[in-house]
């Protein structure tokens, strides 16, 4: 008769919201990482406008030199469609965490249509800008902070695509609830980090 | 709601430990039994499929290492034809234009595509074994990760086998590497290496911290973390904040080549010194991403052959985390020849010479721990010891590369060369060929040779001396970097013969490592678990270790596990042995939170790095690229999200369908103590 110590993990889960998922560590260290990134580009804006006497550089035109203050429009609309877009989301997250099917697929479809919506406006808002990523260093580091959310964005809206079919069509298993509870991370970021690019790309100039 | 909330909160929030009794016969069939289905479990796919589709991180890390090492032949070879060249003046064996080629491909081969890599995949073969964890956190990026690195060192040499590769220098400044300077695609294919490195760099990190933080065995609580994990961890942050920097770089470098924009176009109010600070501040970072892996080699060899504690484990973990933070504070020395503000330059200054103190704290700490103990001078402790040596030189001649006058009177000089090349050899490659030689036995099974090691060992010490000492008096004599020669009048010849004698002396150590490493692969002693009598996890299993890494996971009772180890030290009980689980615990504690079911093996990640490879390769020539590419990669990610996980391997479920129901406990009852 031989006796050995043990400890019995048995009755453990296999997935469980947030710290607990390897999944949700994954999500936020690239999260970090392309926050480190965005810091970097926001850094970049700002060293680039110490070679601007006017930022944005004036255009000399027939008439008049203009000062092409990026328009607010299109900006603003976006932001407001984000910024709405986190209400459904915050159910969804809720709705995952219950284990409400129904919340889910009604939340998810209400934030990808915004996230669309706000994905055609952004192409807008390129043209918004006055200037073209190749006709100075103003041009290329606008169009690339607006090119590089809109990439987010785009990826956001596929994964919660993905995410849809799935639990349309399949399981609402732990494993996927646990998805969504990461892509909600993930939309809040993308909401964060545009509200921080929303005020540098259209105020700061503004602000002199 | 109130069901949900229960049940989280009736995780267990201590490791109860209950026994299990039983006939010897029936434990150790039942034993038998589960090592058999993890067998199949954890069987791992073969043939050329198997080459594309295996997540073991052990196949994968030694292919990383491999892959690696032949990156790091073909540097050498790259630096033994430039010191052919200079070895005399007026020499013409290499013409400017392909010694511009070959320096710039030797330290972009070196840095990027040798050193990074090679320290990342040292921590994906050895975070899992010694937190006790069956796999890392997420295996399919791990497979993600190698092909994209593999792809990005094939198309640098692409290049300078087709006479295209880049010679603006490995960090490819402005506006020598801009559109109006370097036309063609030269510059194009060092900046997509760059993206290819360090997307593979990022995921290394991401799997590092992850299987660090999530997957280790309960009772190893982050202060009993092996100082090896540690350093791991400290060296995955730092590339998770420093790295999107050069991402940033070489992608607006690229930008400005392809589609005209102009982040560092004077003329339209971009800025060349832009491009300095970016690729610095990832830069400077990236010595200690190099370095702080190889702080992690040292302790454990210092333990191992010491025979006894480490001296200082917690000073020694917040040195490492202090030279993380400092590491990021340093950035602009590399530009004091630019117009840098006094303050700027005085606070650069202070932080390079600061960064000395933790450096000299790990120093101490390991000369306290060998102090007075009986050495068991081993291969390994010898490169350590050279490190000391070699390491001790290069932070001297930081220091004064810290300081303004004496920087910008040596600046871009060989005295530069000397220095970088006595930091990152010394402080790197001598303790990762000590950990090539302390833990081949356990990747092979077998030892190399201790005489061949010591051969190799004194080569490598005196070869290096040889080629780099003599830099430090050419650099003060006014040598220039990346000249491809010079003229007899300078009286520089005796010092470059001399370096270039001492080359063929450090190639011929390395030369003996291969050999030995070959010879030891077919015919080396037969090693045993535990050859060294080592204290962590990665001893207590067979050598090569089987695939599912640990058949129980262990609970470690100290910083020490193997050496701390009661007779009756408790296992972990209660992972399928049909699936592939792996335990996940608390961050802090270790605490047992989840049985996490990893993904198998599978084709797609492959493929999605083909996928990248399509974008940034075909990138090099239309931005149209970049949109194909992200439709293949969208078509495999959606694949991947519908397709099989495999979580249950085939063989296996069929196998378990047929024999009878087994309980997840495998047939073993525990019962309370």
């Amino acid at each position: 008769m031989s006796t050995r110590a043990v400890i019995d993990i048995s009755e453990l889960p296999h997935h469980e919201f947030d710290t607990y998922d390897p999944v949700w560590w994954g999500n936020n260290l690239l999260l970090a990482i392309e926050t480190s990134m965005f810091a970097i580009l926001i850094a970049t804006y700002f060293y680039l406008r110490q070679n601007f006497e006017l930022w944005p550089p004036p255009v000399a035109q027939l008439t008049a030199t203009l000062r092409p203050l990026p328009q607010l429009g299109y900006g603003t609309a976006v932001t407001i469609l984000l910024v709405f877009s986190c209400a459904p989301m915050v159910l969804t997250d809720k709705g995952a965490r219950r284990g409400s099917r129904f919340v889910c697929q009604i939340g998810l479809i209400i934030c990808i249509l915004c996230a669309l919506a706000a994905t055609i406006l952004r192409g807008f808002e390129f043209s918004a800008v006055y200037f073209r990523w190749d006709s100075n260093a103003y041009g290329s580091v606008v169009w690339f902070m607006l090119g590089m959310h809109m990439m987010h964005l785009l990826i956001l809206t596929t994964e919660s695509v993905l995410l849809t079919i799935w639990i349309f069509t399949r399981e609402f298993d732990m494993k996927h609830r646990v998805d969504i509870v990461t892509v909600a991370v993930y939309w809040y970021w993308v909401t964060a980090i545009w509200i921080v690019l929303y005020a540098i790309i259209y105020f700061t100039p503004r602000l002199g | 709601m109130k069901k949900e909330e229960q049940e989280l909160r009736d995780l267990p929030r201590s490791n109860k430990v209950t026994r299990i009794e039983m006939e010897d016969e029936d434990l150790a069939a039942a034993m038998q039994r589960e090592r058999e289905e993890l067998e199949r479990t954890w069987a791992r796919p073969t043939g050329l499929r198997g080459w594309f589709s295996d997540t073991d991180h052990k196949a994968i890390a030694k292919r990383y290492i491999v892959t690696a090492f032949v990156f790091f032949v073909l540097g050498g070879l790259e630096a033994a034809l430039m010191r052919i060249q200079l070895s005399r003046p007026e020499n013409h064996f290499l013409s400017p234009d392909r010694y511009n080629q070959l320096f710039t491909v030797h330290g972009s081969t070196m840095m990027f595509l040798f050193a990074v890599p090679i320290m990342t995949a040292m921590g994906i073969y050895f975070v899992p074994l010694m937190v006790g964890a069956r796999d890392v956190a997420f295996p399919r990026l791990n497979l993600y990760g190698y092909y994209t690195y593999l792809i990005g060192g094939i198309l640098l040499y692409v290049g300078l086998f087709s006479n295209t590769g880049p010679d603006a220098g490995w960090f490819a400044y402005v506006p020598l590497s801009g559109p109006a300077f370097t036309p063609g695609k030269r510059s194009d294919i060092w900046a997509q290496m760059i993206t290819f490195t360090e997307l593979s760099s990022l995921v290394g990190a991401v799997i590092v911290i992850g299987t660090a933080f999530k997957m280790r065995a309960p009772g190893m609580s982050l202060n009993r973390l092996p100082l090896f994990v540690w350093a791991q961890v400290v060296t995955s942050f730092m590339i998770i904040f420093a790295m999107p920097a050069v991402m940033l770089a070489s992608s607006f470098l690229a930008s400005d080549r392809l589609i005209d924009t102009h982040f560092f176009n004077p003329a339209e109010g971009g800025d060349a010194i832009l491009y300095q600070h970016l690729f610095w501040f990832f830069g400077h970072p990236e010595v200690y991403i190099i370095f702080i892996p190889a702080l992690g080699f040292i302790s454990p060899i210092i333990v191992t052959f010491a025979r006894r504690k480490i001296f200082g484990y917690v000073a020694l973990v917040l040195s490492l985390i202090s030279t993380g933070f400092i590491g990021f504070g340093l950035w602009v020395h590399h530009m004091f020849a630019t117009p840098i503000p006094q303050m700027g330059q005085s606070f650069f200054t202070a932080a390079s010479m600061m960064i000395a103190i933790p450096s000299g704290v790990q120093i101490f700490c390991w000369i306290a721990t060998l102090w007075g103990s009986k050495l068991n001078l081993k291969t390994p402790l010898l490169f350590v010891l050279g490190f000391f040596a070699i390491f001790v030189l290069g932070g001297l001649t930081g220091l004064m590369l810290a300081s303004v006058p004496l920087d910008l009177q040596i600046h871009d000089t060989f005295f530069v060369v000397a220095h970088l090349h006595y930091v990152l050899i010394g402080g790197s490659v001598f303790p990762l060929f000590g950990a090539f030689y302390y833990w081949f036995p356990k990747w092979t099974g077998r030892m190399l040779s201790e005489r061949a090691g010591h051969w190799n060992f004194w080569l490598m010490f005196i070869g290096f001396n040889l080629v780099f000492f003599p830099m430090h008096k050419l650099g003060l004599n006014g040598m220039p970097r990346r000249v491809y020669t010079y003229l007899p009048e300078t009286g520089w010849g005796t010092l470059n013969l001399i370096a270039s004698i001492g080359a063929f002396v450090l190639a011929a150590g390395v030369l003996v490592f291969i050999i030995n490493a070959v010879w030891a692969y077919r015919a080396g002693v037969v090693a045993g678990d535990n050859p060294w009598g080592a204290d962590s996890l990665e001893w207590s299993v067979s050598s090569p270790p089987p695939n599912y890494n640990f058949h129980n996971i262990p609970v470690v009772q100290g910083r020490y596990p193997i050496w701390q180890a009661t007779a009756d030290a408790p296992v972990v009980r209660g992972l399928s042995t049909k699936k592939r689980e792996t335990l996940v615990t608390s961050v802090l504690d270790a605490q047992p939170e989840l049985r996490f079911e990893i993904p198998g093996p599978s084709i797609l990640p492959s493929l999605l790095s083909l996928a990248t490879g399509v974008a940034f390769i075909a990138g090099i020539f239309t931005p149209w690229a970049f949109l194909v590419g992200a439709i293949l990669a969208g078509i495999v990610l959606t694949c991947w999200f519908f397709g099989d996980p495999n979580y249950e391997n085939k063989i296996a479920r069929e196998s378990g369908e047929k024999s009878e129901k087994v309980s997840p406990r495998g047939g073993l009852q525990p019962k309370e103590v």
